[in-house]
């Protein structure tokens, strides 16, 4: 039951070296748009969570793993 | 129109601005136009380059104030107002408010005109209830109208007795060169400037937040009525909250249409509007009043964002 | 005097509104205050009050599972990035669901899970066990703020209740922002304790279904709980681009069984359930039906990245997710939204999700006689090997008060394999997987309140 998996590195995000990324305060114009918030639509991204829960083995992943319910 | 001037600042009398530190920010303040001013400075500045921006703001703004209040006699409005039909030239900048203004009789389709200043003598906007007469109005028409000012640059000549009133424009022009003054001392450096509620921000804020703006609810004053978060750009108010006659339960709005002399019915006690510059922020709110009930029309056809009270 | 109008080089639909007079208005500020002095005005309006509400139906094909969902969150901001969020949730579950046993050529009959009736099977069909109802509420409590300059704290409490399940969980986030809130790191952790008190008892693991009115393989209660650990680095990569990466491990130990799940003894030649007959006088099942045994504990690990990219008005949303768990079920989940601006106000998002999943090391479809029993079985078709895709639209429409409607409509297949050594005799010539269809249909209506 205990196999190990080397898997999990599918990618590398490389923290160091990322000066280039990002951008300066006053050009927060287009991420400002409440639809490109990665957490735009909380609700159907909680009932998705709901309804894949039930019906697969894996959960979570986006934030803590659903659950706190019966139906798996 | 919009600029809440009704008594006289002397800039030497008035006191030096004071900077106080908040939990964010820096705030300078001081006095100028008759309104509390503000500056606010984002935290990562020193308390000399802070103090600094404060007092090139104040005196920026105590400077537009002498150059173009009309209840002084140094300055060239007085030059003009007194000219008594002669011709005056004035400086660049003074021709260049001249040339904005006319423009915006243009867009206003004379709505809005600085020579409707002198209306204020019959037009006596204290709460109380003197509505002047037809005949007092109509006797000030022949002086009101940009059509009967000779103006070719540098040199404006119009009748006697016919006065110019930069008020409807001053305040907001002020909020714009302060910004521009800010901006060129400190560049990089977020500074909100707020003359009496008309407000600018030139450069976002380093550390992403927003300036939070409050906007005054009319009916309860010193309560925020909507909050809005600013990184860039301007927010300027018009309106009557406080300058107002009532007679027999109606309510005339200090808002004086050029063309009439008289209040334009059913204009909104307040109107305030975002634009990129506070210049512009303030003409679209007080031609949004010039419309009256057509007020919210208008700005929808403007595309800018806005709040009527 | 006439109107002026308007630069033509401006090709916003605003600006050709022969009413506008913003273009001359530039025009003149610009001649009063100096060229290009304009910082492009950018603000929002703050509120004190959001709600965010939803009415969701879930329809399985076939009759099988209708659920039907309502969910109403508050968020109460307090200023300075401080803020309350309330989620309250109540839904309906109706329909039947696989069992896990097998079809068979004859009719089956099973004890119904209260073990106080029984079921039917009609002959060639999956066994489904259609006495599922259930009504479930939720409320969850959270609380942001920051921490200083550049902390953010975060911590919720979450209540569920139904029939057969008690859920109480309790987390804590916490995030810093660097590099001028380009990048910002957060860590969480989740804890929450379950106790389930399934209809009619939980069957201890790998016991027999037994005849109507005997509940001696039962036992009445039992519990798990879970603990999330999640690592996250959200980056903003350029003007219009932002991509978050997470980490999560799951650790959950206890009662892991559904305990509505069976599996079939069958005969190793044949591949058809041993017949059983009831205890005279009694009605039961009339096969070996043994009780699910999952392990008491599963350690989960997740790896999760997703993209936001605007084209100048359309954003494109990119997801994928790796788990794994020492179940050894691997599962690989991509999904991906496309929102795409129709005029001013409206938008159309096409969805498509695609996930394929691994079955656990102790699925097997069933049982055979007379071998060893294995420690742990189950015949759940969830933690079997299957792919499902969902392919979606969502309609949305922003209202002049700054409120959003929108409708989304999706449809789930799952189809799935049992693994061909585990087919025995005539089990190859019926139905060994059901395949899953459903629809969901979403009603949402976003607004804020001063």
């Amino acid at each position: 039951m205990q196999r190990t998996r080397g898997a999990l590195v599918i990618m590398v995000f490389a923290l160091s070296g990322c000066a280039n990324l990002g951008v300066e305060p006053w050009e927060r114009d287009v991420l400002a748009r409440p639809e490109m918030s990665l957490d735009s639509n909380p609700v159907d991204a909680a009932l998705d969570d709901h309804i894949y829960f039930s019906k697969e083995a894996s959960s979570g992943g986006r934030g803590f793993g659903g659950g706190g319910c019966g139906c798996n | 129109m919009s600029a809440q001037r009704t008594a006289l600042t002397n800039p030497s009398v008035a006191s030096a601005p004071r900077l106080t530190r908040a939990a964010e920010h820096w705030i300078g303040s001081f006095v100028a136009m008759a309104c509390p001013c503000e500056v606010l400075i984002e935290e990562c500045t020193s308390e000399p380059t802070a103090l600094a921006i404060v007092h090139s703001v104040a005196r920026c703004a105590w400077s537009i104030e002498q150059r173009y209040s009309r209840y002084r006699n140094d300055n060239i409005i007085h030059r003009i107002n007194t000219a008594n039909g002669a011709p005056t030239e004035v400086d660049d900048e003074s021709a260049n408010l001249l040339d904005f203004a006319a423009r915006l009789t243009d867009l206003s389709e004379g709505a809005f005109d600085v020579t409707s200043g002198v209306l204020r003598k019959v037009w006596i906007f204290d709460g109380g209830d003197r509505i002047p007469t037809a005949d007092q109005i109509d006797g000030l028409r022949n002086l009101i109208g940009w059509d009967k000012v000779v103006w070719r640059r540098p040199v404006l000549k119009m009748k006697p007795q016919m006065q110019i009133d930069l008020g409807g424009i001053g305040k907001e022009y002020a909020v714009d060169r302060a910004v521009e003054i800010a901006n060129t001392l400190v560049p990089g450096v977020s500074c909100l400037i707020n003359f009496g509620g008309d407000i600018a921000v030139r450069t976002p804020r380093s550390d992403g937040k927003p300036w939070v703006v409050g906007i005054e609810s009319i009916e309860r004053p010193n309560e925020p009525y909507r909050s809005v978060a600013l990184r860039s750009g301007a927010i300027a108010t018009s309106g009557d909250s406080r300058r107002f006659l009532l007679k027999d339960g109606k309510r005339y709005s200090h808002v004086l249409d050029a063309r009439t002399g008289r209040p334009v019915p059913d204009a909104p006690h307040s109107v305030t509007v975002q634009a990129n510059t506070c210049i512009e922020a303030g003409t679209f709110s007080t031609l949004a009043l010039l419309h009256g009930i057509e007020a919210e029309p208008f700005l929808r056809d403007q595309g800018v964002r806005f709040w009527l009270q | 005097m006439r109107l002026q109008l308007i630069d033509d080089t401006t090709m916003n639909d605003e600006r050709n509104n022969p009413k506008n007079i913003g273009a001359a208005l530039t025009a003149a500020s610009c001649a009063l205050l100096g060229t290009a002095v304009a910082a492009k005005a950018e603000a929002q309006e703050l509120h004190r009050w959001f709600f965010d509400t939803a009415l969701l139906y879930y329809g399985e094909s076939d009759d099988r599972v209708q659920d039907l969902s309502a969910t109403i969150g508050a968020t109460r901001d307090f200023g300075d990035e401080r803020s309350l969020g309330l989620t309250l949730t109540a839904d309906t579950l109706t329909g039947a669901s696989a069992s896990g046993a097998i079809a068979l050529d004859r009719p089956q009959t099973f004890t119904s899970p209260s073990g106080n009736a029984f079921y039917t099977t009609a002959a060639g069909e999956v066994p489904l066990d259609d006495t599922f109802l259930d009504t479930r509420f939720a409320l969850n409590v959270n609380w942001s703020q920051p921490l200083g300059r550049l902390y953010n704290v975060s911590g919720g409490v979450g209540f569920s209740t139904e029939y057969d399940y008690t859920h109480l969980g309790v987390n804590l986030g916490l995030s810093r922002d660097f590099d001028k809130r380009n990048t910002t790191l957060s860590v969480g952790l989740a804890y929450s304790q379950d106790d389930i008190d399934p209809v009619g008892g939980a069957p201890l693991p790998l016991s027999q279904m037994l005849d109507v009115g005997i509940q001696s393989n039962k036992l009445s209660t039992d519990s798990k709980d879970v603990i999330d650990l999640l690592f996250g680095v959200t980056q903003v990569l350029g003007r219009s681009t932002v991509m978050r990466v997470n980490y999560s491990y799951s650790q959950s130990s206890g009662y892991l069984n559904d305990p509505y799940k069976i599996l079939s003894v069958v005969d190793p030649v044949t591949g058809d359930t041993i017949t059983r007959v009831p205890t005279v006088g009694l009605s039961g099942p009339d096969g070996v039906y043994l009780y699910e045994s999952r392990p008491d504990s599963r350690a989960k690990q997740s790896l999760f990245s997703e993209v936001k990219h605007s084209f100048a008005g359309p954003v494109l949303h990119v997801s994928y997710r790796f788990m794994t768990d020492d179940w050894s079920i691997d599962s690989h989940t991509l999904e991906t939204r496309f929102r795409w601006p129709v005029g001013s106000s409206n938008f159309i998002e096409p969805q498509l999700r695609f996930y394929t999943q691994s079955e656990a090391e102790f699925y097997r479809s069933s049982l055979v006689s007379g071998r060893a029993l294995p420690e742990f079985a189950s015949a759940d078709f969830r933690l079997g090997q299957f792919d499902a895709t969902t392919i979606g639209i969502k309609f949305g429409h922003r209202t002049a008060g700054g409120g959003e409607w929108s409708t989304r409509l999706e449809y789930y297949q799952q189809s799935g394999d049992v693994p061909e050594e585990q087919i025995i005799g005539n089990q190859s010539g019926r139905e060994q997987y059901p395949d899953l269809s459903a629809v969901i249909l979403q009603f949402a209506y976003r607004f804020k309140l001063q």
